[in-house]
């Protein structure tokens, strides 16, 4: 149980960030790299400065930066949305073993004891009650961070004039224009959101999850993001309970590998579930429109 | 007209993506001239580096023309690294198991491993046919489920226990593939995919109807076109190709079995190599055979630069975004500039 939660914060993060495009109508598959990218940045800065705090910002700002390239292409050149995407992958794919290469000399996984992963939190009243506090306490605090912005979100996205604008954007760029929103602008703010949020994900899985980084770590992750978001149609709080149901049977993938059950059959879990739920979900609606 | 204006977007996109990773080459201290000489010279400068950049284009001609047609049939098959994947491994058991001597051995195997990865494309078709599933997603979970998938079964059940990292026994000598001057057969087996390929989707009625579907969904549904039953015959044709050219990595390649991490990346550039060539069949497999130059003078670059040969993946992803931004920014402010001027004449008529 403790590893759900664990388990479900990167692509929970990386899910939330994604449901501002979703809603703004901007076809986001960059997050798989977005994340690779964060993952990797996270643990320069924290390697560099031997803080996790920039790592943190390292990652923020390159999430950021490969946001940036995202919209440029995407808005100002107007390349397909989806084309761009799998450029951007490929860019994080390429670009972080190179840098691997590069800058620390590893092929493979990079490990060194001047990373500082992230902190835990030792959240006051829940570490009274024993069985919660076995499950939620001390986790990175980013887990907390992020259940919290899955609640968040939903107020954002149903309930703010930036969630009305962005979903009327989605919907209808031309009349939101003539209202006086420029809606270029605010696809752009969902990318640079998705940005941030994806690469704070990376970070988790590269300094919380563990303490290292190595290539390919992302591992399909931000694949599963896009999946979820697709299957719950954007809601926050959706995203939050998929995540948890993806996070338990990852962690389940563990427990099994203790049974002599082969890695690399557990490790197909994760996708076979995507495909199960997929599956009932699909379904379900044809039966609803028998 | 139209393909050729491809080809010169293309190029334009490319010399600016080359100028770009020379500025990038530079801030890394090394000479961008000394890299390109290196790229050059073991990409297409004596007869020994343009075979190894045909041998290299060998799968990215079949992933990416896998790819290219369904793209312009408006079936998103992003399936490819997994139908590769699934094609390989069965093309290295039956290389090591097949009863059937020689070159018909050989033509079994190909057939054989095609129509496995033919399957395995056709089953995200059939998910979406009968279950309504989307082929985006159930294309791309197919891919993670392969790749353990294969890797358990080299892992465990067909292991060679001779070896050090997972793979299956070596394939019998009889079904390699031989080359010709230095460029495998496997190469003109493309090329021959390539015409058949070309054949199908411009003079068959079934191509036809694939490309009906891609150009507008609702027109050819109500023209009679079966455009459900459609999609899964694209989906196989396309997982053939995908796989065959993971049988053509076993037989042809330089290992002759499955190993762990074989065919990486070849189907992600495959859908790249689409995207760039605008989802033609002739335009994917020139650009496809480009990158098998890439593939090919990056392993210079790492001799004699000493830059990782990761970079030409990096290389790659600028030239895939530059190219397509190029050709989209092109027509997308041709078109503005175009409509301003017939807007000034209308406003100048009506004075």
């Amino acid at each position: 149980m403790r590893d759900s939660f664990s388990s479900a914060t990167p692509i929970l993060l990386a899910a939330l960030g994604g449901t501002f495009t979703y809603y703004a109508n901007v076809f986001n598959i960059a997050m798989e790299g977005m994340m690779l990218i964060g993952a990797f940045f996270g643990v320069l800065g924290s390697y560099l400065f031997q803080s996790w705090a920039m790592g943190m910002l390292f990652a923020v700002i390159s999430g950021a930066v490969v946001a940036l390239i995202f919209s440029a292409f995407a808005l100002s050149l107007k390349t397909d949305e989806f084309l761009t995407g799998i450029g951007i992958n490929m860019l994080a794919l390429g670009g972080t073993t190179y840098l691997l290469r590069n800058i620390f000399d590893v092929k493979g996984a990079f490990i060194s004891p001047r990373i500082e992963s992230l902190p835990t939190w030792d959240i006051p009243i829940l570490n009274q009650i024993p069985i919660l506090s076995q499950i939620l306490n001390n986790h990175p605090f980013i887990v907390y961070v992020s259940i919290l912005l899955a609640l968040l979100l939903e107020v954002i996205i149903f309930h703010t004039k930036f969630g009305l604008r962005l979903r009327a954007t989605g919907e209808d760029p031309e009349t939101t224009r003539s209202l006086g929103i420029n809606p270029n602008k605010m696809k752009f703010t969902s990318i640079l959101l998705s940005g941030i949020l994806s690469s704070m994900g990376g970070t988790y899985l590269s300094l919380g999850y563990v303490t290292l980084f190595s290539e390919n770590m992302s591992n399909g992750r931000g694949w599963i993001s896009l999946a979820i978001i697709i299957l719950v149609k954007g809601r926050p709080l959706g995203i939050l309970l998929m995540s948890l149901l993806f996070g338990f049977f990852e962690s389940v993938t563990f427990t099994l590998q203790n049974f002599n059950i082969p890695p690399q059959i557990t490790s197909m879990l994760p996708y076979l579930i995507t495909l199960v739920v997929l599956f009932l979900y699909s379904s379900n609606k044809s039966k609803e429109e028998k | 007209m139209k393909s050729l204006n491809k080809i010169l977007t293309g190029i334009v996109g490319i010399a600016l993506s080359f100028l770009a990773a020379a500025v990038l080459i530079k801030l890394q201290g090394n000479s961008p001239i000394d890299a390109y000489r290196a790229l050059f010279n073991y990409g297409l400068a004596s007869w020994f580096s343009l075979s190894s950049t045909l041998n290299n284009a060998t799968p990215l001609i079949l992933t990416g023309m896998s790819a290219a047609i369904a793209f312009s049939s408006n079936v998103v098959n992003l399936g490819e690294p997994g139908q590769l994947i699934v094609g390989a491994l069965t093309a290295a058991l039956l290389g090591y198991y097949l009863p059937i001597p020689g070159v018909l051995g050989i033509f079994v195997i190909l057939i054989i491993s095609g129509i496995i990865g033919g399957l395995y494309g056709g089953l995200a078709g059939v998910l979406k046919k009968y279950y309504k599933m989307d082929e985006f997603i159930t294309t791309l979970m197919l891919n993670f489920i392969a790749d353990y998938l294969t890797l358990y079964l080299a892992t465990y059940p067909f292991l060679d226990e001779k070896s050090y990292v997972p793979a299956t026994h070596m394939i019998k000598r009889e079904f390699f593939l031989p080359t010709i001057n230095g460029i495998n057969i496997s190469f003109f087996i493309a090329i021959f995919m390539v015409f058949v390929s070309f054949f199908v989707v411009t003079y068959l009625k079934k191509g036809y109807e694939w490309r009906m579907m891609g150009h507008n969904y609702d027109f050819s549904k109500i023209g009679g076109c079966k455009n459900e039953e459609n999609l899964i015959w694209v989906m196989f044709y396309t997982g053939f190709l995908s796989g065959l050219a993971g049988a053509l990595l076993i037989l042809g390649g330089t290992q002759h079995r499955f190993i762990k991490g074989i065919g990486a990346n070849y189907g992600w550039d495959g859908v790249m190599l689409a995207i760039v060539g605008g989802n033609g069949v002739i335009e994917t497999s020139v650009f496809a055979v480009f990158f098998g130059f890439l593939k090919a003078g990056g392993i210079g670059m790492e001799f004699e630069v000493f830059i990782p040969s990761e970079f030409t993946m990096v290389l790659q992803a600028i030239i895939v975004l530059l190219v397509v931004s190029t050709r989209s920014t092109i027509s997308y402010y041709s078109d503005k500039i175009k409509a301003s001027l017939k807007a000034k004449r209308v406003v100048k008529s009506s004075d």
